[in-house]
């Protein structure tokens, strides 16, 4: 072999052996490349330039130049690829405790997850939403619920009027009518919606809230089912081990009335289970027979029941905020709070 | 109604209830407590002492040092009241005590002398306001006996709230009657101290009525059915007896004097008003009760207001003018003063409609129109004039002067409402017996007339006692008193089947619940704003308005959410994005409600994203604001929504404005840049972009999604970059593009815009990738080439050519 055979070898074993180090994919495979090319017996490039010796003294400095440049080729291939495989074994080089780039996180209102939190468990139990303007007539709002105007009743919600008989719905109720007028028996609705009052604002009140009205008509619905379905209601939402009170009250559009009040069981920071004072959530009763008559249902045949609950006094209660305001506020650091 | 624990125990024998427990009773009644204040709380230590001697201090002028016996022994105490005086008894606080205000009583030299506790003024227990001297008190007692027991202040005056159909319950009476059906006991009422035995005997007459001298006449029958008229002459006016005085504390009210506190007394005790007229200053000794007449335009009230009379108000009158505004307020100038000797004491019945409409017009409320708003016991009237004519003449002398006047023009007929079992049982959902029926509403004073015959079909007739008259005239109203008195918690609380409603879920409510969802995850956070908007805010106003900033109803979200970004500019919150979905309001005709439309505002400022150290901070731009907008706009019309540049709203920033139109054209949404002036920003805030869309009222089903195969050939793409002359917009020329593309065009997409040097003045580059593709064929680059060139050719017509 002369010596610029040998040169040519040792270039096409340089580039077979890149070829293979670029090739080999985990460090066992890069082991065998080396182990090829430069290993101390059998290594291709060391038995080459082990046969140095054999060559003329005029040939041996370049070939000998030429072999060392391969072999430091090679084994610098082999070093980087090592590493290379090393580090892709422990990860990326970056710096991976750098803070994560995330979108903006935006939430519901706290009302409206009270709200919907009451109409998926009346959903669950049948009911579907019905809505209704928020200005309304006195008729929708006082009479067809069976409140005269010149009854003390019409007083007791001091309503914002509009024009003469014009006014801002003082409850929810008056979808209970619109519904009734709109569709016959079996009905079984939830309406939340805005409700008006003559308030100013303070740490309870608030001139327009959140009110969710419920009615049930069908035949054959008692008083039974009246306090099991809201007990029922009461258990899912506050609790298993909540208990539920019924007392009597007047409303002018259902009779029996009732109060409803909850006594809850909170688990303080200790751990220690506690029981809370009777809370006050919901106004309802057996809806009054004037009040079917006034929509044309037969009282005689139907009956039902219904509800109000303030959702934002709800939400008072379970996330501890204090003051209603802090509700209309709508600071973007107070709603985020809601949805961590 | 303020009502006296004590008064209630009497009234209900083996009521054996500290006030706590009477609270939670009448709870469950339906008639719950709202506060309960103890007469005397923190006077424990007080109690009541004799001041042996009362001498001028040495070296004090004005205090006095008293020798006392509190039952611990005879202890100097220095006095500072000018009515100490030896012998008298007073409410004394010795060392140690602790007094309402928080005062504790300490050994103490006054200028060299040593006091060994204080004697104490009415406004020291807190007991009333006057602090002109130490409080007298006259009576027997014992030196050291508790303060609290000898003035029979151990009583709670517990704050009821009744509800407005319950007038029966504005009485001890009739919340004793509650008590007593849980006690098992009667209500037994208590016997006057020194009550002269009377004969009553009545005059009746229609319409008027004439005993001696004295007349009662009802003009106007329609607003006072009856009015009872007793005339009781030589009476000395005076303070009432302690035990009635007690009373009336007890109960809340104050003592006046005793006549005026028999009323009182009497009101509070059976829940009628009573009125007491100074008889010698009425003229010609006449009662006369009708409409206020014309000329008749003010009057004095008692209080010393003078109040604008109109004739619907209903007055008593005597022969000549009005002496009170019937069953609201006694006149001033009939009041029983003094030297009053001969009254005339009227138990009345008027219209609760009446005195409601009169008491409202007078912008005024009485405890005596309370009750006839809601209703007095019209059975009970003559038992009410004996009682407080027994009162009278037991506490301030005088006699009964001949029959009692009673003036009827009609006579109250007591209900019978017929009750079917069944009808219970379909209400409540249990079975009631007859005999369980009449066990629950007799105690309550109905009478259960009797049944036809047992089992479910019977029908019981019941009577109901007047004072219940006013609210129980139905079936359904007795259900309700059997279902109060078995009590709500006895009912069972089992769930059972129920049948679906024929109500669907308001499609309203599921688009809104899917425009928060998208809002949500867009970053945003929901507001919740009242509806109430300042004049140039709203069309629609509200009567007598809260406030002068909350007089109308607002026509748009917009400006009270930009109202919001202003309160979290205040607080530092530079990144505010929130969204309402509210309704907004704008007149209709007139006299009739509001349009309402439900209205989607979103407000966006600060950053498009959190700050992030691998990145520039960006703030939200114009091109935000559109995506949100079309976005929106999309979700509630659907792909034919479309969003064009411009919008006329001056809220909005014109040359960064878009407005929404439907498919039909409709303008339905707009939003932009807030205009300078419309947020009032800090310096530091950057570009506020707003927009409201307006939902329909009941958006329709969206149609279902129609599958489409999805391509199985390959694509070719074509990169064309156009120069384009400035006054030919983006939006024209994708437009152009589509049309001139060819059918293989598939899709258009911009992805550079340019200016600048290499381009000719008046023009910008635009540069479009162009998919091609056809659905049955791979594509050829020569076909696409050929629909490129005659895209360009079509492109000419408009000044558009492609980029060197």
């Amino acid at each position: 072999m002369t010596d610029t055979d040998l040169i040519g070898a040792l270039r096409t074993l340089e580039r077979e052996a890149l070829a293979a180090v670029a090739a080999a994919g985990d460090e066992a495979a890069l082991e065998t490349v080396r182990v090829a090319y430069l290993g101390r017996t059998e290594g291709s490039i060391s038995k080459v330039l082990r046969g140095l010796g054999a060559l003329s003294a005029d040939a041996r400095p370049a070939v000998g130049q030429e072999a060392n440049r391969v072999k430091g080729a090679v084994s610098e291939a082999l070093e980087q690829k090592g590493a290379s495989l090393a580090s892709s074994a422990r990860g990326p080089s970056e710096d991976l405790t750098l803070p994560a780039r995330t979108p903006w996180r935006g939430g519901l209102h706290p009302i409206t997850q009270a709200v919907d939190e009451i109409w998926h468990i009346f959903r669950d139990m049948g009911f579907t939403r019905a809505r209704g303007p928020e200005a309304d007539t006195t008729w929708y709002n006082f009479e067809a619920l069976n409140t005269p105007l010149d009854h003390p009743a019409a007083d007791e919600q001091d309503t914002l009027y509009l024009v003469d008989s014009v006014l801002l719905r003082s409850h929810t109720s008056p979808v209970q009518v619109r519904t009734m007028e709109a569709y016959e028996p079996p009905i079984r609705i939830v309406a939340p919606g805005w409700v008006y009052r003559r308030d100013t604002y303070d740490a309870t009140h608030t001139p327009a809230f959140m009110q969710i009205e419920g009615l049930v008509i069908d035949e054959g619905v008692t008083f039974v089912d009246f306090k099991a379905t809201l007990a029922e209601f009461a258990r899912r939402y506050w609790g298993s081990d909540t208990q539920v009170r019924f007392r009597p009250s007047f409303f002018p559009f259902t009779e029996p009335s009732a109060e409803v009040d909850v006594k809850r069981v909170v688990t303080k920071p200790d751990g220690t289970k506690v029981e809370t004072d009777w809370l006050e959530v919901m106004g309802a009763g057996m809806v009054d027979p004037a009040v079917l008559e006034n929509v044309g249902y037969d009282s005689e045949r139907y009956t039902g029941w219904a509800f109000g609950m303030g959702p934002a006094r709800i939400a008072m209660l379970k996330h501890g905020v204090d003051d209603l305001r802090k509700f209309f506020e709508n600071d973007m650091r107070f709603l985020a709070q809601f949805a961590e | 109604m303020k009502a006296s624990a004590r008064w209630l125990r009497e009234l209900v024998p083996g009521l054996n209830a500290s006030a706590e427990e009477i609270a939670d009773r009448l709870a469950l009644r339906g008639a719950p407590v709202e506060s309960i204040v103890a007469l005397a709380e923190g006077l424990e230590h007080v109690v009541v002492a004799k001041v042996i001697t009362a001498e001028r201090h040495p070296n004090a002028d004005r205090l006095s040092l008293c020798t006392v016996d509190g039952g611990q022994g005879v202890v100097s105490v220095v006095c500072g009241a000018p009515n100490v005086k030896s012998g008298g008894w007073y409410p004394f606080a010795p060392v140690g005590a602790v007094l309402p205000g928080g005062l504790e009583i300490k050994k103490a030299k006054i200028r060299g002398e040593t006091s060994n506790g204080m004697l104490c003024s009415a406004k020291e227990l807190g007991l009333s306001s006057d602090h002109a001297g130490i409080l007298e008190l006259s009576g027997q007692f014992t030196p050291g006996e508790p303060f609290v027991a000898a003035m029979g202040l151990d009583d709670a005056t517990l704050d009821v709230e009744i509800s407005v159909n319950r007038g029966d319950l504005l009485s001890h009476v009739g919340l004793a009657r509650e008590l007593a059906t849980d006690a098992a006991g009667d209500v037994a009422r208590r016997e006057i101290p020194g009550a002269p035995a009377v004969a009553f005997r009545y005059e009746p007459g229609t319409p008027e009525v004439r005993v001696g001298g004295v007349s009662v006449r009802i003009d106007d029958p329609d607003l006072c059915p009856r009015y009872l008229g007793a005339v009781i002459r030589g009476i000395r006016v005076g303070p009432s007896p302690a035990w009635l005085q007690e009373r009336l504390r007890g109960a809340g009210a104050r003592p006046i004097n005793n006549v005026v506190d028999a009323t009182n007394y009497v009101m509070l005790e059976l829940g009628h008003p009573l009125h007491a007229f100074d008889l010698g200053r009425m003229a010609g000794s006449a009662v006369v009760v009708r409409r206020a007449r014309t000329g008749e335009s003010k009057f004095t009230t008692l209080d010393g207001v003078e109040r604008a009379l109109t004739s619907d108000m209903l007055m008593i009158c005597d022969a000549e003018k009005p002496v009170g505004v019937a069953g609201v307020m006694g006149g001033l100038h009939s009041e029983v003063e003094p030297d009053t000797t001969d009254v005339l004491l009227e138990c009345a019945l008027f219209s609760p409609k009446s005195i409601r409409a009169t008491r409202k017009a007078l912008g005024m409320s009485t405890d005596a129109s309370y009750r006839f708003e809601r209703g007095v016991d019209p059975e009970g009237m003559r038992h009410a004039t004996e009682r407080c004519v027994t009162l009278i003449l037991a506490t301030a002398g005088g006699t009964l002067d001949g029959p009692v006047l009673d003036c009827s023009p009609s006579v109250f007929e007591p209900q019978v409402i017929e009750l079917r079992l069944a009808r219970i049982e379909r209400l409540l959902g249990i079975p009631f017996t007859a005999d369980a029926v009449r066990g629950l509403l007799s105690p309550l004073g109905f009478q259960v007339l009797g049944a036809a015959s047992g089992g479910a079909a019977a029908t019981l007739r019941v009577r109901v006692p007047g004072f219940r008259s006013w609210d129980v005239k139905r079936e359904v109203d007795l259900i309700e008193e059997i279902a109060r008195t078995h009590g709500f918690d006895k009912f069972p609380s089992q769930l059972g089947p129920y049948r679906a409603g024929t109500v669907p879920d308001h499609p309203l409510f599921q688009l809104e619940d899917s425009l928060r969802a998208a809002l949500v995850g867009r970053g945003l956070f929901e507001a919740h704003t009242p509806a109430f908007a300042p004049e140039d805010e709203g069309d629609v106003e509200v009567s007598y308005p809260l406030s002068a900033t909350e007089r109308f109803l607002r026509r748009s979200l917009v400006p009270g959410l930009l109202r919001r970004v202003e309160h979290n500019f205040a607080h530092l919150n530079r990144d505010v994005r929130l969204f309402e979905i509210g309704t907004s309001f704008r007149r209709a005709g007139k006299g009739e409600p509001p349009r309402e439309a439900t209205c989607l505002a979103a407000v966006l400022t600060g950053l498009r994203t959190p700050s992030h150290w691998s990145a520039e901070d960006e703030p939200f731009s114009v091109w935000d604001l559109k995506g949100l907008l079309e976005d929106v706009a999309g979700r509630v019309y659907g792909a034919d929504a479309a969003v064009t540049p411009g919008c006329s709203d001056a809220r909005f920033d014109g040359a960064a404005s878009f407005k929404v139109s439907s498919s039909g054209g409709a303008e339905v949404g707009r939003g932009g840049r807030a205009a300078k002036g419309a947020v009032d920003a800090p310096v530091w805030a950057g570009d506020v972009w707003a927009l409201e869309l307006e939902l329909p009222a009941v958006p329709a089903a969206s149609a279902p999604v129609s599958h489409r195969p999805l391509p199985t050939l390959p694509p070719i793409d074509r990169d064309l970059a156009l120069i384009v002359p400035a006054s030919l917009s983006a939006g024209a020329l994708e437009t152009a593009i589509v049309a001139g593309g060819g059918r293989l065009l598939e899709s258009v997409t911009l992805f550079d815009v340019y200016a600048g040097p290499g381009i000719p003045a008046g023009t910008r580059s635009l540069a479009f990738r162009l998919r091609f593709r056809a659905s049955e064929r791979t594509l050829k680059d020569a076909e696409v080439d050929k629909a490129v060139t005659s895209l360009l050719a079509t492109l000419e017509d408009l000044g558009v050519g492609p980029r060197g």
